[in-house]
């Protein structure tokens, strides 16, 4: 029986890794969705960006849906201290407005680059799949078939976004070498 | 004495106090060593909590975004602490993200649920849950070495040894109580035996000394009986002649020869009396010329009358501290000696002197020398070297005992003095009794009264008990003489009867032995109790009587009394 949790252990390492390494196609999404509920418990916004504590966090996707049904299920039922997630799919970049995180799904989108110099000095957490520069606060990568993030640390601040250590420490740029 | 009861229930309650003490510390060191260990356990969760939740903080992040290699270099730091014997990180599901194990070829347990601090064996297992802003991420285990049972005893090994030693230091006191109690109860019973046999002795040494003075008196019995019949002869020829004369000359020098021969009778007896009386030592200051003086009579009259007694003592003879009556015994005993020792007659001198300290090496102090001289056979060295032995003796079977000079040695040697013999056959004995001079006074003596005729009735009314008719006719003469009105009964009915009838009386006196119920002291006793104001004074020439009535605190007057003493002893036994 001495063995069963390390072989156990393997084996979920191993289809983990296998999962993740298909990922470029079926995983990516899932993960990314995931990704961005998951952003918002080391985000500190600044005071009057909520207008109540329990005020939910709006969570607006422009430029496009990569993630479908499976966004709003992983965010059903979530909590980010008292406040809910909400999902708002946006058609307009001028109605950005009100978001609390902003993914960008297309950058090269029309629009989308005047979304983001809109959003820029706002309250507002933005995400992108871009390389970092282009003004975005959060940018997904892959990186060895896993996704992995930059941190824009001046654009967070510009936006008045306060990101917790943690976090820092788990972006790719602060981390050199990964 | 209360206080050594005291200490006695004090003493017995150590047994119980020990065993009650040797229990506290028994119980006390038991609840250190649980309060020790319950201390130990909460500060070791104490410590595995806040290393969890140290964790817990720093792999949030890393769980959230599920990077393995972040989440193992923040299990992996937990390297520093030994203590740590595997850590694991598990993602919501609970299973293994990250972990780590200080044995090499070990691993965390692959899943886990979330459970409160429980120790495992020698292992404390803590699980705390990861969460970042209330949102539950996953969790984190830590397994924390305890230290062995064998070290956590080791911890309590001073306290035991401390505990060994106290219930030791019980053990030895209740055994050294236990010794100590025995030890008492010994040296209780070992001084009741010694009182014992003091008391014993003490018994047998009075028995002694009683002996002694009976042997001495058989020895006069002789004399006296003859002295005795000289006076009775006196008396009864004086009688006789007194029926032939008229004549008043004639009459009144028989009568004077008839006074001085009953005196003489009297004063024997008298001396005989006190001689004879069964008394402890009680040592005094004495003055040995009057001393001898008040023997003078017996000694002259009991040794016979072909024994002269010269007694040559200077006026400035020193006093000493010594029982008076065994001093009387001791001289009696050397003059006796000294008679048997000269069977033809012949004289003892009994002459005194002042010996100053420095003089006999053998004796420090100031002394006085007693010597009694015979003119008789002597003592050859053989029997000198005897002669103080109890029952040594070379007389005949029934004329002496033995006793009478060991009773002269041992009163020496109890009044701190010494006594010696010169010797010589043919040439008599001489006997030297050595005694330690005093400087204190000698004890103040009442003066014979001398009696004093008064008016007929000046003294007052008199009760006078007395059963012999011959006593009491003469014994109201005496009484009417001294200005009594007397009123006579004849026992001590008669006299409460009296008394109730006329209680107007100024004083009872009565005789001590009387037929009927009652008998003097009980008189004397209803009197104090019925009359409490009227003085009761009590006669008597039995001498037992003398110390009954003492310890009934009774004044009494003893047979025979002249005039003078009867006046005394009535004025002292009234108030004023």
């Amino acid at each position: 029986m001495k063995w069963a949790p390390v072989v156990l252990s393997a084996a979920v390492l191993a289809l983990t890794t296998v999962g993740a390494a298909g990922a470029a196609g079926s995983l990516e999404a899932p993960v990314k969705a995931t990704y961005l509920y998951k952003l918002v418990p080391f985000v500190e916004w600044p005071a009057g960006a909520f207008a109540s504590p329990t005020q939910p966090v709006v969570l607006c996707l422009l430029g496009g849906d990569p993630f479908g049904a499976v966004l709003d299920q992983a965010v059903r039922g979530q909590k980010i201290g008292a406040r809910a997630i909400v999902v708002h799919r946006l058609a307009k970049a001028e109605k950005a407005t009100g978001c609390h995180v902003l993914y960008l799904s297309a950058p090269r989108a029309l629009g989308a680059a005047e979304a983001l110099q809109s959003a820029h000095g706002a309250p507002v957490l933005t995400v992108t799949d871009q390389a970092a520069g282009a003004g975005a606060v959060v940018n997904f990568v892959l990186r060895e078939n896993r996704v992995r993030f930059t941190i824009d640390s001046r654009a967070a601040a510009e936006n008045g976004l306060t990101i917790s250590s943690k976090l820092l420490s788990l972006a790719l740029d602060a981390r050199a070498g990964r | 004495m209360a206080l050594l009861d005291k200490l006695q229930i004090r003493w017995s309650l150590i047994p119980a106090i020990a065993a009650i003490g040797a229990i506290l510390l028994v119980l006390s060191g038991l609840a250190i060593g649980v309060y020790d260990e319950q201390t130990y356990r909460a500060q070791k969760v104490r410590e595995a909590t806040a290393q969890g939740e140290i964790l817990a903080a720093t792999v949030t992040a890393a769980l959230a975004f599920d990077d393995r290699p972040a989440a193992q270099e923040y299990v992996e730091a937990l390297r520093v602490n030994s203590q740590v014997v595997s850590a694991g990180v598990y993602n919501e599901a609970g299973a293994l993200v990250a972990d780590y194990a200080r044995d090499p070829g070990r691993h965390a347990d692959p899943t886990v649920a979330l459970h409160p601090p429980a120790f495992v064996g020698s292992h404390l297992v803590v699980v705390t849950p990861v969460s970042e802003a209330g949102q539950r991420l996953g969790l984190v285990a830590l397994r924390i070495d305890t230290d062995p049972i064998a070290r956590r005893l080791s911890r309590y090994v001073g306290l035991g040894l401390l505990l060994v030693m106290a219930l030791l230091v019980v053990g030895v006191l209740a055994a050294a109580h236990a010794v100590l109690t025995r030890t008492n109860s010994d040296l209780a019973d070992a001084n009741r035996n010694l009182q014992e046999e003091m008391h014993e002795r003490e018994r047998a040494e009075s028995a002694l000394r009683q002996s002694q003075r009976m042997e001495a008196m058989g020895q006069l019995t002789g004399g006296v009986a003859h002295d005795f019949n000289n006076i009775l002869m006196i008396a009864s020829s004086g009688l006789d002649l007194m029926e032939r004369t008229d004549k008043p000359e004639r009459r009144k020098m028989l009568i004077d020869g008839m006074r001085q021969a009953v005196d003489r009778g009297a004063s024997l007896t008298r001396q005989l009396l006190a001689f004879s009386r069964r008394t402890s030592l009680r040592p005094e200051v004495i003055d040995v010329t009057a001393q001898l003086e008040g023997m003078r009579l017996l000694l002259d009259r009991s040794l016979g009358e072909d024994i002269s007694v010269i007694v040559d003592l200077p006026p400035d003879l020193w006093r000493v501290h010594v029982d008076p009556s065994e001093f009387e015994l001791a001289i009696l005993n050397l003059a006796v000696n000294a008679r048997d020792a000269m069977p033809g007659g012949g004289a003892i001198t009994i002459s005194g002197s002042n010996r100053p300290a420095g003089s006999d090496a053998t004796l420090p102090g100031d002394h006085l020398v007693l010597r009694v001289a015979d003119t008789g056979s002597g003592m050859t060295p053989e029997t000198l070297s005897r002669v103080f032995e109890p029952f040594f003796t070379t007389k005949a079977v029934g004329k002496g005992t033995g006793l009478g000079l060991s009773q002269v040695y041992g009163f020496s040697r109890a009044s701190g003095g010494d006594v010696r013999i010169q010797s010589e056959v043919g040439r008599g004995s001489t006997i030297l009794l050595l005694l330690p001079r005093t400087e204190e006074p000698l004890p103040l003596v009442t003066p014979d009264p001398s009696p004093v005729t008064r008016p007929p009735g000046a003294q007052g009314d008199l009760l006078l008990v007395e059963d012999d008719e011959g006593v009491a006719t003469l014994v109201s003469g005496m009484l009417t003489e001294l200005g009594y009105n007397v009123t006579r009964v004849d026992c001590a009915a008669g006299a409460v009867a009296a008394l109730e009838a006329n209680p107007a009386f100024d004083i009872v006196f009565s005789d001590l032995v009387m037929p009927g119920e009652m008998d003097g002291i009980a008189l004397a006793r209803e009197i104090g109790r019925r009359w409490p104001s009227l003085p009761v004074l009590l006669t008597t020439g039995f001498s037992p009587g003398v110390a009954a009535a003492a310890a009934e605190g009774l004044t009494l007057l003893t047979k025979p009394y002249g005039i003078g003493a009867l006046a005394a002893a009535l004025d002292a036994a009234r108030p004023n």
